[in-house]
């Protein structure tokens, strides 16, 4: 069995009477993309704060690479790269020159820095933009450099903090697979979101969090199969009578329906073969329909289901 | 680390914009509107300068003579005389060459068309020798060695009416501004060291943030920042002084090397009170620097940056706060070399600058100490 990299135990953040962190527990191994997915306000970044010593905690123990964290564990501090949710650069000084100042916190060597910068700069394909000035960057090229200057000095455990916020598809989908390749590199990867289908992408364990509790983990399959949804059955059809929603609510495995004046939505719960039986019922009454869509569940369907809340707002 | 640190401190400090302008820039162009605007006032009714004067003798006195010879063989001679007869001496007088004419007869008398510095000088002068006449001619028949000594007095009783410094440099109040420029540049250094705050605490910036979860120890990061703000601020300090005195020309007599220190000392001053200010509080840092560029000012507009008199002002209803008052301290550590030929207030105002310094770093660094945060 593979060590544990990061064991957080019965961890309790306070502010004030607002409860951020509520006997949080977890257990991370090495080699692992670990996803902690929530809300916003969930205790995520509070809970990476914790684990790298920023933030005081009331309760609860922090242990890293096996020994306890606290702010000047430097041998520890020196295997982690830290990607923050907020873009932490210079704004001063070059592309290069930030990879190797940040770089420089960690490797004093000049040489063996030299060759980092060189390999963070490519493993980003930020070549053409060496000398650029973070200014001058898109977004982001800049959430890029952001990485590139956690992960130069090839750290153990990296820790994103939302790294992908407002990041275009193209750059989204270049950090993922970056991640994915640091972790194929030894490195074992925390990634914070509140964007799903990246914890889906990505992530080999995930725990989903809301109000500072662990509300569940597992692999995406393990949680999937925590819920009672297993397909989502989506036929876009006009003036479905009463009668046919009772008749298709009827059916072995559908738990529930709901129609809102064009489009049937038809939940199920285990079984094969869900739609062809519903697009039977349509036939038999001769009812005509569009688009005929079926849908897997997701993250959000176990967040929604254990929360009775969605994931994510809207507007995310 | 700690080089490494200072380096890209220095290379970023640098590269910004803001820091150029404010602290290299501004003073540069503030010092030249100061120039411009006072220097002809300063050049034509402060600066001493010797009086061209037309003498017309309609009478022969070799003590008047005597007198004015001595006169003219000082290191600053009052008069700049011509004897010449009447008629030229109205035509200098009517192209301005001369400021007056002195008759000798049996008494001096004085012609003059205008009614400025020089002829008030020139009427004192010959009112003090008419006072003085008989003295002087009696030292003149009975010891003429010490007519030297007279005519020192003499003209130390016309240069009285002009103020004419005793020390070395120019205590009037255009210098003063140039003294209260350079305590501005010192105290626009509050910027900088108010960075240093927010870029190492991890509750304040994103930067700080990332600083501390690197292995380099927080003590090392800001004394590396700290050390490179105090080069940076001492680098402009440098720079102001040197354009002043040696581009603008102000005489800031002749402790030259002892004015840089005190604008040296000023301007870690003033990062000192920047970093003690950015650790005090949690403002975000638009609001910091918007409040440490006001107290700045305030403090400036106290020392008399800008109103000349302010400085008199306080002095006479609250001292105390002219020996507190960074920018007022700055200003007159330097005052102090020209005004006083011993160095006791200098020296009293470099101590106070010192405490100011390592009260402000002292309580800044145990400030920032903190290694956790209850919040972030």
């Amino acid at each position: 069995m593979a060590n544990s990299v990061v064991k957080i135990n019965n961890l309790v953040k306070r502010y004030g009477e607002l409860i951020a962190l509520d006997h949080f527990s977890l257990d991370i191994k090495e080699g692992e993309v670990f996803g902690l997915l929530g809300p916003n306000g969930s205790g995520k970044t509070t809970t990476i704060n914790c684990l790298l010593s920023l933030l005081a905690f009331d309760k609860g123990d922090i242990e890293v690479f096996g020994k306890e964290m606290s702010p000047t564990a430097y041998d520890i501090k020196k295997e982690i790269g830290v990607i923050m949710q907020n873009v932490a650069v210079y704004e001063e000084l070059t592309v290069s020159e930030n990879i190797d100042y940040f770089c420089g916190l960690y490797i004093t060597d000049k040489e063996e820095r030299r060759k980092c910068v060189e390999d963070a700069i490519k493993f980003v394909g930020l070549e053409d933009f060496r000398k650029f000035y973070p200014k001058k960057l898109s977004g982001g090229l800049l959430r890029r450099l952001n990485i590139a200057c956690g992960i130069a000095h090839k750290p153990k455990l990296i820790i994103l903090d939302e790294p992908t916020v407002a990041v275009d598809p193209q750059s989204r989908n270049n950090i993922l697979e970056g991640i994915q390749k640091l972790n194929k590199q030894g490195a074992t990867i925390i990634y914070t979101s509140h964007y799903m289908e990246e914890v889906e992408q990505i992530c080999t364990r995930i725990a989903i969090m809301d109000k500072g509790r662990k509300i569940a983990e597992g692999t995406k399959d393990e949680l999937k199969r925590m819920i009672r949804n297993t397909e989502t059955v989506n036929i876009e059809i006009l003036d479905v009578s009463e009668n046919i929603i009772k008749e298709i609510s009827a059916l072995p495995h559908v738990y529930d329906t709901a129609y809102d004046g064009e489009k049937l939505t038809v939940y199920c719960s285990g079984g094969k073969h869900n739609l062809i039986r519903i697009l039977d019922v349509l036939q038999k009454h001769d009812m005509a329909f569009g688009r005929v869509y079926s849908e897997l569940p997701t993250l959000n369907d176990v967040f929604l289901e254990i929360t009775g809340k969605a994931l994510r707002d809207k507007e995310d | 680390m700690f080089f490494h640190d200072l380096k890209y401190m220095l290379i970023s400090g640098f590269r910004v914009k803001s820091f150029l302008f404010w602290l290299m820039l501004f003073p540069i162009l503030l010092g030249t509107l100061f120039k411009v605007a006072f220097g002809n006032v300063y050049e034509n009714d402060v600066l001493f300068r010797s009086i061209p004067t037309a003498v017309v003798e309609t009478t022969s006195d070799p003590v008047f003579h005597q007198v004015i010879d001595s006169i003219e063989e000082s290191d600053e001679p009052l008069l700049d005389v011509e004897y010449t007869d009447e008629e030229n001496a109205m035509k200098l007088l009517k192209e301005g060459k001369v400021s007056g004419i002195i008759y000798v007869g049996d008494k001096l008398s004085l012609s003059v068309t205008e009614q400025k510095m020089d002829q008030v000088i020139l009427k004192t002068f010959v009112e003090q020798y008419g006072v003085n006449e008989k003295i002087i001619k009696e030292t003149a028949e009975k010891d003429p060695s010490k007519i030297q000594s007279v005519v020192d007095k003499l003209s130390e009783d016309v240069s009285a009416c002009r103020d004419i410094p005793v020390t070395h440099g120019d205590p009037d109040i255009y210098v003063q501004y140039f003294y209260n420029l350079i305590a501005m540049v010192a105290m626009y250094g509050s910027v900088t060291g108010l960075h240093i705050t927010v870029q190492n605490q991890a509750n304040l910036s994103a930067l700080g943030a990332r600083k501390n979860c690197s292995p380099t120890p927080k003590s090392v990061s800001m004394l590396a920042d700290l050390t490179g703000s105090f080069i940076m601020q001492s680098a402009c300090m440098i720079l102001c002084v040197t354009f002043t005195h040696f581009v603008l020309k102000i005489d800031f007599g002749d402790r030259l090397l002892l004015v840089y220190a005190a604008a040296i000392l000023g301007g870690i001053l003033g990062v000192s009170f920047g970093f003690f200010f950015g650790a005090v509080n949690r403002f975000s840092l638009e609001a910091k620097i918007g409040i440490v560029m006001a107290v700045s000012m305030f403090s400036c507009f106290l020392s008399g940056l800008m109103m000349g008199q302010m400085k008199g002002i306080i002095a006479e209803h609250i001292p105390w706060l002219n020996k507190i008052n960074p920018a007022t301290v700055v200003a007159d550590s330097m005052f102090s070399l020209n005004m006083y030929s011993d160095y006791s207030r200098f020296i009293s105002r470099i101590i106070t600058m010192l405490v100011i310094t390592v009260v402000c770093t002292a309580a800044g660094i145990i400030i920032t100490r903190r290694k956790k945060y209850a919040n972030l």
